[in-house]
């Protein structure tokens, strides 16, 4: 190796950084019906190596969720060679190095909010186990998979569809005979499927782009002060095997402080293991060569944490303390209605406990169906998936959710399952039923209801129509007993506007006491 | 054209504006005037392969139907994500074959596209119609999804119920347009056969065709006139249709109809389901507007 110029250590960094984003956007884009029922890939393996994310949902579960076993391997790793994994691997971390440059700091206080992620992790941790799930909203990967899932894939899909509907309508074919192969290649590759639609797309990409913007205050700001994963991985980092070795004895040059993207080198060039990264960015400005990484002794002095106990606690009483302020809600009693869960979604505390806010479930979702929620299950319920009829149905054959969701709070159902699960019910606004409504023939939600049995039949009937003039009709009513509530028919309605037939949560398979009446009689006084 | 019009045109073109996406005339007059011989064609077996064969033979071989280079739209069923037994779609080795007797006619090149009801992907694959295709290693034959943008605003000159409908550029591009649909139970038109099928071409909001279908499904019948239909009843759906699911719902009955005649194809295989053509509200819709024979008794019905 003396001959030839050294390949600098940054430039691995680098090169693994790129791996992992295009290994994390490969799978990403595999989050999709592929032909098969089943997902081949192991698209959610981003979510299940999170320590932060299958803590805090097996705090909440009360039970060590095995699906997210290979979080704990992260923490190795991280035990012997730091905190790599924010330098390394993590996408989001690639993304804002890549993007620096892009909104470069503006310089200013160094590390006052440092802390903050500390406090942050023990908040969401006592708060998973005491009942306020909420590592979702701060976890990198949750925002990453999240924005692009509900706001950026869309919005590039629209992008070049539109880009390319133009070229097609309105440009001649000699220029078609090029575009139209790219725009092919495109959608055979990199472009979803159809164009989705999601509600709080442009919340989650607000969210998305805070966090890149904060490289404006200083460098890598989310991850040195906020992240509570960075926290995780920072607190068992401090007793890494590897570690950077600077030294006071250099010189006073400080190009590696200035160079550090997570200000873990303090006046004295002492290199923090909570905090370096290992981009091994200071190895290569130092002129000195004095600055190494190596596996040290255990005699080294750990860098003190310095965090305020006061804080401290005060995160950990509102962890302790906030979650008993939901249980006084009327939602608590009176969940809304049309908070319609995928099937498989367990019952509601333990359903969001568990749910990551990952939008993998919503990704994955080939109707189109599943939307983030915004308020309607409470503060705590945010982003989390549920049913919006009329934008998209559940797929009568389709398992998928359950198949990438990463902490089981959608269960993996086998189709059969699946298919007998109900996750809400349909009813009828004959208000607004053409057939009932308007005289006027139509019964598109029939047609389409998929139980082998239809839940929706319909009666023949002699009605006045807008004219007065009898007409025979047909008229759809609804067989509770065989509705499952995937909301086709409320999808496929063909009325402009709301759907004359709604699904809500009634009857719902993961609540017992969701029971619908029927003239059976299931009724208290009935016998 | 003059020369300063044909120069503003091409400037206008290449520049990417105009006014408007192109329409697509379609002379009514013209395609009345071709109207089909009233012959059906039916046969029982239980090689589908060789039950294609069979059924085209009377009405002269798919070669009457297929010119060599023609541009060639076979049109299935693939509504819904059902499997082949349940009778929701047509039955996957009907089409190959069908395919593959259109290229051994000639045709230039063959597209097989359906607009389906259920996520398209799940039904091309559990229809069988997406791994027949396939198995046909011929860079002719094409089955795609079809693209939104390719759906054109067509004046229905003749239509009764609706005026304009949004149809598939390529369906409307054939030389030869084959409908291939599988005759099963329907809620509202109470039978889903030929006429029916054309709907599978349409874009935009296809609900509003169930505000009195039949007398629409004659008037898109108007623009979409196949050259041979197909119908594929080896096995039908008797109840719970159009999407079935249910075994129990499924008669095998073996059998395929074939005519050029659009209507009278659809008039004979009414009769499977002991049913009579009057019976069918597209039938009647399409006959009263000249576009077939749909009276059993002016139908010359040949068992091959």
């Amino acid at each position: 190796m003396t001959g030839g110029k050294k390949i600098p250590h940054f430039y691995w960094r680098r090169l693994c950084q790129i791996f992992c984003f295009v290994l994390f956007s490969f799978l990403f884009i595999k989050t999709d019906y592929s032909g098969a029922d089943e997902i081949a890939y192991a698209v959610n393996l981003l979510f299940r190596i999170d320590p932060l994310l299958a803590a805090t949902a097996s705090l909440a579960a009360r039970t060590f969720i095995t699906l997210m076993l290979p979080a704990l391997f992260t923490l190795l790793f991280t035990f012997v060679l730091g905190r790599f994994f924010c330098g390394w691997v993590c996408p989001l971390g690639a993304l804002l190095d890549g993007g620096h440059r892009l909104v470069p700091p503006v310089g200013g206080k160094d590390g006052v909010y440092r802390n903050t992620k500390y406090y942050l992790l023990a908040f969401l941790l006592v708060a998973a186990w005491f009942g306020l799930p909420a590592a979702g909203y701060l976890d990198p990967f949750s925002i990453l998979v999240r924005g692009l899932t509900l706001a950026v894939y869309p919005a590039f899909n629209a992008l070049n569809t539109t880009f390319f509907t133009f070229t097609y309508q309105h440009g001649p074919d000699w220029l078609n005979s090029m575009t139209e192969p790219v725009y092919a290649f495109l959608k055979y590759t990199i472009l979803p499927f159809d164009q989705k639609y999601y509600d709080l797309a442009l919340l989650s990409l607000f969210i998305l782009i805070s966090v890149i913007l904060l490289e404006r205050v200083e460098r890598r700001f989310f991850c040195r002060n906020l992240c509570p994963l960075g926290a995780m991985l920072a607190v068992t980092a401090r007793f890494s095997l590897l570690r950077g070795i600077g030294g006071s004895k250099c010189g006073k040059c400080r190009n590696c402080r200035e160079v550090c993207r997570m200000g873990a080198i303090d006046e004295e060039r002492k290199i923090s293991r909570s905090d370096c990264n290992l981009c091994l960015d200071c190895v290569a400005v130092c002129p000195g060569r004095k600055i190494s990484f190596a596996f040290a002794g255990r005699s080294e002095a750990r860098t003190p944490f310095n965090l305020s106990r006061r804080a401290l606690v005060s995160a950990i009483g509102a962890g302790v303390i906030l979650p008993f302020f939901l249980k006084g809600r009327s939602m608590a009693v009176n969940p809304d209605p049309f908070l319609i869960r995928p099937p498989g979604a367990l019952p509601e505390d333990e359903f969001l406990g568990r749910c990551v806010r990952c939008g993998e479930c919503m990704k994955v979702c080939i109707g189109n169906g599943l939307q983030p929620t915004f308020f309607e299950a409470g503060i705590e319920g945010l982003f989390s998936p549920k049913l919006r009829g009329r934008t998209g149905y559940c797929e009568f054959n389709c398992t998928l959710c359950g198949q990438v969701c990463p902490t089981g709070a959608i269960r993996k159902l086998a189709l059969q399952e699946k298919q007998r699960t109900r996750i809400g019910h349909a009813w009828f606004d004959k208000n607004r039923c053409l057939p009932y409504a308007s005289g006027i023939p139509c019964i598109v939600c029939e047609e389409h209801c998929p139980t082998p049995e239809k839940a929706i039949k319909f009666r023949e009937a002699v009605v006045l129509d807008d004219n007065g003039t009898e007409v025979v009709l047909k008229q759809p009513y609804l067989v509770d007993s065989l509705c499952i509530g995937c909301g086709i028919c409320e999808t496929k309605c063909p009325l402009p506007g709301a759907s004359a037939v709604r699904v809500t949560s009634a009857g719902e398979s993961r609540d017992p006491d969701s029971i619908i009446p029927t003239t059976g009689g299931t009724g208290y006084l009935g016998g | 054209m003059d020369r300063r019009e044909f120069l503003r045109q091409i400037s206008l073109w290449s520049a990417g504006i105009t006014l408007g996406v192109p329409g697509f005339r379609i002379t009514g007059e013209a395609v009345a005037a071709e109207r089909p011989e009233a012959v059906v064609s039916q046969a029982t077996g239980k090689d589908y392969v060789a039950l294609v064969t069979k059924v085209l033979d009377p009405l002269g071989g798919m070669g009457k139907f297929v010119r060599p280079g023609d541009k060639v739209v076979i049109k299935p069923n693939i509504g819904w994500d059902r499997n082949p037994e349940q009778a929701a779609n047509t039955h996957p080795l009907i089409v190959k074959t069908l395919v593959e007797q259109a290229l051994a006619a000639g045709a230039g090149e063959i597209k097989v596209f359906d607009r389906t009801c259920n996520e398209e992907r799940r039904c091309y694959v559990n229809s069988g119609i997406k791994d027949a295709l396939d198995r046909i290693k011929d860079k002719k034959v094409t089955y795609f999804h079809p693209d939104p943008r390719k759906f054109i605003p067509v004046d229905i000159k003749r239509g009764k119920a609706v005026s304009r409908l949004e149809i598939y550029k390529d369906a409307l591009e054939a030389d030869t347009y084959i409908n291939v649909p599988i005759a099963k139970h329907h809620g509202l038109s109470r039978l889903t056969m030929g006429i029916k099928n054309s709907m599978g071409v349409l874009g935009g909001r296809r609900g509003n065709m169930h505000h009195d279908l039949g007398q629409k499904l004659a008037d898109l019948a108007t623009v979409i006139r196949p050259k041979l239909t197909v119908i594929d009843a080896t096995r039908i759906l008797l109840r719970n249709g159009p999407q079935g699911g249910d075994l129990d719902d499924v008669k095998v009955l073996d059998t395929l109809i074939a005519s050029a005649d659009p209507v009278a194809a659809d008039a004979y295989t009414t009769t499977l389901f002991d049913l009579i053509p009057e019976d069918i509200e597209s039938t009647v819709a399409a006959y009263k507007m000249g576009l077939g024979e749909m009276n059993l008794d002016a139908i010359r019905i040949i068992s091959a």
